[in-house]
């Protein structure tokens, strides 16, 4: 079946996605790697016509960086919370919305509505929900003018309110709202993907359940999640991957600030510090951050589909 | 093998107050599963409703100590405020014209090269479509390092070229078509060879129509990329004449906490949100297909 | 343990909304199954055959009506409170379970007194598994069995804690011809060995009459009659029982009944007793055909199929209502291939005629 003919017509109709990968994807593939492994590398540097030597320095300096460590730790400890989390609650949204006959519709609608959006833009919206305006706590003549919805309920129901995100804030309180947001603009894809897997499941597994007798709690966790399990695998394996890459969410509630007015960067993630790396021209250093990123998602994705392959059935 | 003694048969009043108490339960069940999905609904919604509510308050109202969860006074002079601080209309603009140049150009080099992947035949087809896909794995950041060092050397900072080009190849979506042209029998391209017609003919004639659903996704998801994406466009071309609009409603908000304008804002949020929403309340079939394969954004 | 149906009815509400049409499933269903008895339920596709059956497990409830199990009403009870196996038409075994998993679910499910301990669990399962003869593929997971097999499994995991009443959905459909023919005597086996109440439903009227104690053929969700196979055979009460059972097929005739004579087209074949004179339609098993010289109904030979032991002649006449008609003839009895027409006799008990308007049987005596 092969003529040449055919061998440069394909090559043909190929040839403006391989020209743009060439230049958009293979070659930053390699150049990432030698700017990484040159020592304190800098693009304007080599224009003017420095040389660097090769060396594992900018992977030392970054990793000995502070900030770095700390951006880590943010995206680490996002992750671990927003994953378990949304997938958790998706699925049992999922498996809710499944049972229904009246109103699924209207409810699956509405729980995807989240996914369209802009991230920065309702991001803003839930900043405007957490923000104190006034000044908050310390001093003696202290000025609340509202509190911010999210503390009017937490006062409704006869709890204290909390500063979340303005100057003065805690950490925790900041990791708090991120997750909030993160999982809510999670849910929807994993509803979607959850929602589908439920739905090609056969009937007829849950009427032979009916028929042994089997109870709505043992039918969740010996048919359900097992038979789902490869939906679930994916959502969870996704979830990661997105988390590792976290960055925009947090624009959009803090701003370019990256943390609360008076701890800039605070809650920066690896690709916050990848960029930033790059407008301070380490491109270096931002190459190797980048790379220990990828790393890190490579992993993480490997110890997902290795442990899946023990959980997830056939 | 006897009917068990532990089968012992129940008796027909047992057996009524049996499936009385299954009927109650059953109903229960019923109610708890509606009370969770409304909550949850409500909790998804909040945020939506806060924003349209937030966006025609004055400000005094909106500062108020006890919130109002309907607006005393409708402020729509808000919306208008927003246009025109944030200068919505060129961003618009602009965010249109990168969107509509990228899915087109996009549209044409996916169709192509899912064409070539699924119909024809050459050395190292395997091969290249294999690496292809793995490039799929390494995160995008790792690109952008040096794109814009290609781009800064090409001269095309803040132009809109810069916005299009780099973007313009989806390993996915090539991926998605050739999927949905595969299912396509051979049969009828060997069909239309015979009758002599030409690739491209046959693509236009054939082919497109019956991808049409998933060409639609792409070109939805191009679409909401270009008006969601955030990070390239602030690194490459962040002056007047290039900003879209995600860049131009953080540039023109800077502040997120403290004594802002939050109704203003918000008004611009709602601005900036709505197309979207159009969009999905008309297309919801096509990107629900299109994100439960995908499961990225934009 | 004897099962009763009382006046059963099942009705759909129409599933477009436009039009009003409700669809009666089932109609008026009444039947007492011996304990102890295998049951086939027998109907083309949309009969209501599995409509019934999944009324019995409880899966569906019916419109009106009632279900006894013994003296129980179980009518009103849930699925799992009573008692029954049911296997279904694809098996629905559990993908991620081992075969031993499969067979022990039900078993674990079960809660206060009916709580087993392990090895109780054990036994039973083995037991089930031997009674099937899977006993040596507990470990394998489904999808590494053949469709037999997995057949066996589910028929395993229904037996497993002893059901009052066994169910199968069309046990064998999803069966290649010869693995067909191994299960259905094998769940003959079983059932005799058990001695539980079994319903099964087909479509394949072979199956049912090669296994079943008694038969129920339904039409459109009617019953049309009940019976011992080959009583049913023997004796079918309309038109629709006539050519549902029997391979070939029955042979279907235009004819009239005149002054005492049933005749095919122009010939009399037959002299009956107390028959009113009506246009009828005429049924004729393929055996019964005796070749005739003098035979009083004509046809034109068309050819003859050899299959061994008999032999099958196919033949035309203007009168059938089928393309051909074929009968099956004892082989010793030579036909003359080379004659253009065959001439046939007709066994009376062999001859079934119909009413032409409402396809009910006319019962006569042969003079």
């Amino acid at each position: 079946m092969v003529d040449n003919k055919q061998q440069w017509k394909a090559w043909l109709y190929l040839s403006p996605a391989i020209i743009l990968l060439l230049v958009f994807t293979v070659w930053p593939i390699i150049n990432t790697l030698r700017m990484a492994f040159l020592e304190g590398y800098s693009a304007q540097a080599e224009v003017g016509g420095a040389t660097f030597e090769f060396g594992i320095g900018n992977f030392l300096k970054v990793i000995e960086y502070k900030k770095f460590l700390q951006c880590m730790q943010n995206t680490i400890l996002l992750c671990v919370l927003t994953v378990p989390i949304s997938t958790l609650l998706a699925l049992l949204i999922a498996v809710a919305l499944n049972s229904i006959k009246g109103l699924q519709k209207i409810l699956q609608t509405i729980f995807f509505l989240p996914y369209v959006t802009n991230s920065i833009a309702i991001g803003m919206v839930f900043a405007a929900m957490f923000n104190i305006v006034g000044s908050f706590h310390g001093t003696e003549n202290e000025i609340i003018q509202t509190a911010g919805i999210i503390n009017n309920v937490i006062e409704f129901f006869g709890g204290e309110r909390v500063n979340w995100i303005n100057a003065g804030s805690q950490y925790w309180a900041n990791i708090t709202v991120m997750v909030v947001y993160i999982v809510w603009n999670a849910l929807p894809f994993k509803i979607l993907v959850l929602l589908g897997g439920l739905q090609s499941i056969n009937a007829q597994y849950y009427d032979a359940a009916k028929v042994d007798g089997t109870s709505r709690s043992r039918v969740f966790a010996r048919i359900t999640v097992p038979l789902l399990s490869p939906m679930l695998a994916y959502v969870i394996i996704t979830g990661f991957i997105g988390g590792f890459k976290e960055y925009t969410s947090i624009v959009g509630i803090f701003g370019e600030t990256m943390g609360p007015p008076d701890a800039p960067g605070r809650l920066n993630t690896m690709v916050g510090f990848v960029y930033e790396a790059l407008e301070n021209k380490h491109q270096g250093r931002a190459s190797a951050a980048a790379l220990i990123l990828f790393v890190i998602i490579l992993i993480v994705t490997r110890l997902n589909m290795r442990f899946g392959k023990k959980s997830v059935y056939y | 093998m006897t009917t068990s003694k532990k089968n012992i048969v129940m008796r027909e009043k047992d057996m009524q107050k049996v499936s009385a108490q299954q009927k109650v339960v059953q109903a229960l069940v019923k109610v708890g599963v509606y009370a969770f999905l409304l909550v949850m609904a409500l909790i998804v919604l909040f945020p939506f409703y806060w924003m349209l509510i937030s966006s025609v308050k004055t400000l005094e109202e909106y500062r108020m100590s006890v919130p109002t969860f309907w607006p005393q006074k409708i402020m729509l002079s808000n919306y208008v405020e927003a246009f025109t601080t944030a200068n919505l209309g060129r961003l618009f603009l602009n965010t249109l014209y990168v969107g509509l140049v990228s899915t087109l150009l996009s549209l044409v080099i996916t169709i192509l090269c899912a064409f070539a992947f699924a119909r024809l035949e050459f050395k190292g087809k395997e091969t290249l479509f294999g690496l292809m896909l793995a490039t799929m794995m390494i995160p995008g950041e790792l690109f952008t390092i040096t794109n814009y060092q290609t781009v800064t050397q090409l001269g095309w900072l803040n132009t809109f070229t810069v916005l299009i080009v780099p973007f313009l190849v989806s390993v996915f979506y090539i991926y998605l078509l050739k999927q949905n042209f595969m299912q396509i029998p051979n049969e009828l391209y060997l069909a239309a060879k015979v009758d002599g017609t030409s690739d491209i003919k046959y693509l236009c004639k054939v082919m497109i129509p019956l991808a049409l659903p998933t060409l639609i996704s792409i070109t939805i998801l191009k679409m909401m990329g270009a008006w969601n994406s955030y990070i390239w466009p602030r690194l490459v071309a962040n002056d007047a004449e290039h900003r879209l609009i995600t860049n131009g409603l953080r540039n023109a908000f800077t502040e997120t906490t403290g004594d802002v304008n939050y109704p203003v804002q918000m008004a611009a949020v709602a601005i900036v949100s709505a197309p979207l929403f159009l969009v999905f309340i008309f297309l919801r079939k096509y990107i629900m297909a299109g994100v439960s394969r995908s499961g990225i954004k934009g | 343990m004897k099962v009763v149906l009382e006046n059963l009815t099942k009705i759909f509400p129409s599933r477009n909304k436009k039009s009003n049409e409700e669809v009666i499933a089932v109609n008026n269903f009444n039947f007492e199954i011996p304990d102890g008895k295998l049951i086939g339920l027998l109907g083309p596709s949309g009969c209501g055959k599995s409509t019934t059956l999944y009324m019995l497990s409880g899966l569906q409830k019916p419109t009106s009506g009632k279900i006894y199990f013994g003296d129980d009403d179980v009518t009103e009870l849930a699925t799992e409170k009573r008692g029954i196996g049911l296997v279904f038409q694809n098996y629905a075994l559990y993908p991620h379970m081992t075969v031993k998993q499969n067979i022990l679910f039900p078993l674990q499910n079960l809660k206060g007194e009916e709580k087993m301990s392990k090895e109780e669990m054990l036994e039973r399962a083995y037991y089930a598994a031997k009674l099937v003869q899977i006993d040596e593929l507990m470990d394998r997971k489904p999808n590494e069995l053949s469709g037999g097999q997995q057949q066996r499994v589910a028929i395993a995991r229904a037996l497993v804690k002893m059901p009052r009443i066994l169910l199968l959905d069309e046990p064998l459909s999803n069966l290649d011809a010869r693995l067909r023919l191994q299960t259905r005597e094998e769940i003959r086996r079983i059932q005799k060995e058990t001695g539980i109440t079994t319903v099964f439903v087909t479509h394949d009227q072979e199956e049912a009459m090669s296994i079943s104690d008694l038969i129920v053929v339904m039409k459109l969700g009617v019953v049309q009659q009940i019976g011992k196979p080959q009583e049913v055979y023997d004796n079918p009460v309309n038109l629709f029982v006539a050519k549902f059972l029997g391979t070939p097929p029955i042979n279907v005739f235009d004819g009239k009944i005149k002054g005492g004579k049933v005749y095919i087209g122009e010939d009399a074949v037959m002299e009956v007793k107390d028959a009113a004179d009506q246009d009828v339609i005429i049924g004729i098993r393929p055996e019964g055909f005796n070749l005739d010289e003098n035979g009083p109904f004509h046809c034109k030979l068309e050819n003859v199929e050899v299959m061994g032991r008999d032999v099958s002649v196919v033949s035309t006449n203007a009168a059938s209502l089928n393309p051909v008609i074929r009968s099956i003839i004892n082989s010793d009895n030579k036909v003359n291939t080379e004659s253009e027409t065959v001439r046939y006799s007709i066994k009376p008990h062999k001859m079934f005629v119909f009413n032409k308007e409402t396809e009910e049987r006319i019962y006569f005596e042969v003079k």
